[in-house]
């Protein structure tokens, strides 16, 4: 049974501050992360506040996001502190938590989920010269149907953008004007919401169509993305003609939150080579680019992550050529995750597919 | 033009494909000289790059060949090799490569005439798919 709760003050996100300085300043939880802009910077960047009279940069409902926070959320969790901590993230961030702490990079144990309902994020300079023309960036973003036509590519195509597995979600689809509903799924959720003493309304019944409608828009873009790629990278040639420009640079390797490994096979010896072997690369085949091994790159990370790809986009924000990262991403990994019939984030106790191994697997299928 | 000689890449486990092939030897049974064989501790430690490597250098097919589930001497590197190789499989296929031209078959160290026929099978199958989409490509 879902329980809705409606907060409204000033603006969606005032009302999303006061909620979170209420579970600092009741000490609900010990701790929250959350995306919080500083005096310094006008993006918002993941920060972990303690003092209820700190927040007030906080703003988890920012259209933009400088990374997926999945990485800073394991940081603060990866061991056990003994506080309890609550973690407002994006779905694309807590999905690809969940599949850290499958990776047992961290644990959930003594957190709270919050996630905030995402109707995606800007590009960082887009983001930056918005928010420096009007203050409250963030209200206007909510109310004005073109600027959320401004998403980034991934998010355009992102059909989860409800959190789910979660024990609050700030939910802003449908919700009236200047409040935001709060959901709980689960019993601490519940809990909370008591403890917080939110008023609980029935959903709004605007919210179920406004769901739909963006669902069924971001489903046809998929498709339509899916399909647009699948032409681009159906041989190695269109293949390699898409990430030709490749520094071999590494940043979507950086900024993906689930390519957990301390070191990555690419920055080993291993891909070092010596001149020699650049050497004889070239003689047998007349010629050799440089940097070596972009396919290799590419074609491996697929092999190796693409199954708990979350979708977030960050790979194709980073990169510094303009490559495709993330379509070639999400386009891949329908594939590899319909193989497997698995959904990164879906579910924790969902194992991850190459650590469960069947006895009756018999040779014959490949 | 002269016939298509493919490359083929055998990745084979040392306990089991590796035995049978040196079986096949001391039997004097031959198989096609197309196939280059490199010799695992298991096939479980075959990581998807260095199939990925072995078709982006030009190999026409790659064979895997472990253990029969429940031999395998590190208990499931077989059965590891077996969800990888699915993955990876389905990777190639999306950017062009047939899946035919990845083959993964359990060959027990006992079964030499059997290392023979899955080679042989191997290089007919190859042979008729024709040359692999990297053949004198320039691969970056």
């Amino acid at each position: 049974m879902i329980r809705y709760a409606l907060v409204k003050n000033r603006s969606p996100v005032h009302a999303v501050k006061s909620v979170l300085e209420k579970m600092l300043s009741q000490k609900l939880v010990d701790a929250i992360l959350a995306a919080a802009r500083n005096p310094y910077s006008l993006l918002p960047m993941p920060t972990l506040f303690c003092d209820p009279g700190k927040m007030e940069g906080i703003d988890p409902l920012a259209p933009v996001a400088p990374f997926n926070a999945a990485r800073q959320a394991a940081a603060v969790t990866k061991q056990p502190t003994g506080k309890r901590i609550a973690l407002v993230l994006r779905p694309c961030e807590q999905r690809a938590l969940i599949e850290l702490v499958k990776l047992k990079q961290c644990s959930l144990e003594n957190v709270i989920l919050i996630g905030v309902e995402c109707l995606g994020r800007l590009e960082n300079q887009a983001y930056i010269q918005h928010a420096s023309e009007v203050s409250d960036f963030t209200s206007v973003f909510y109310k004005n149907p073109d600027m959320q036509a401004e998403v980034t590519r991934a998010c355009g195509v992102c059909e989860q953008f409800t959190p789910a597995g979660v024990d609050l979600t700030i939910s802003l689809l449908g919700a009236p004007e200047g409040g935001v509903g709060i959901t709980a799924e689960t019993e601490t959720g519940d809990t909370l919401i008591t403890q917080l003493e939110l008023a609980v309304a029935d959903e709004p019944e605007s919210r179920a169509a406004a769901v739909g409608k963006l669902l069924q828009g971001r489903i046809a873009a998929r498709d339509a993305l899916f399909k647009a790629t699948v032409e681009k990278i159906n041989h190695i040639e269109k293949f390699q003609e898409l990430i030709a420009t490749c520094l071999s640079c590494h940043s979507c390797r950086i900024s993906c939150p689930v390519c957990y490994c301390k070191e990555c096979v690419f920055i080993t010896d291993i891909f070092a080579h010596p001149p020699e072997t650049l050497l004889r690369r070239a003689m047998k085949r007349g010629a050799v680019k440089l940097p070596t091994d972009t396919t290799m790159f590419h074609l491996t990370r697929l092999a190796h992550m693409s199954h708990a790809c979350v979708g977030c986009g960050h790979c194709s924000s980073v990169c510094p050529s303009n490559i495709p990262v993330a379509d070639i991403f999400r386009t891949v990994a329908a594939q590899t995750q319909a193989l497997f019939d698995y959904q990164p984030g879906r579910d924790i106790s969902e194992p991850i597919p190459y650590l469960v191994f069947e006895e009756e697997l018999s040779e014959s299928s490949v | 033009m002269t016939a298509f000689e493919p490359k083929i890449i055998a990745l084979v486990c040392n306990w089991c494909a590796y035995t049978a092939a040196d079986l096949a030897g001391t039997s004097r049974l031959s198989y096609p000289a197309h196939i280059r064989m490199i010799r695992m501790m298991c096939t479980g430690m075959i990581d998807s790059k260095y199939i990925l490597k072995a078709f982006l250098d030009g190999a026409d097919g790659v064979f895997v060949g472990g253990c029969h589930p429940g031999d395998c001497h590190y208990i499931d590197g077989n059965l590891k090799a077996k969800k990888r190789i699915l993955g990876t499989g389905k990777i190639l296929e999306q950017f062009g490569f047939e899946p035919e031209r990845l083959r993964l078959r359990w060959i027990g160290a006992s079964e030499g005439p059997e290392f023979q026929q899955n080679m042989t099978d191997f290089v007919t199958a190859i042979k008729t798919l024709g040359p692999g989409q990297t053949n004198n490509r320039m691969v970056l």
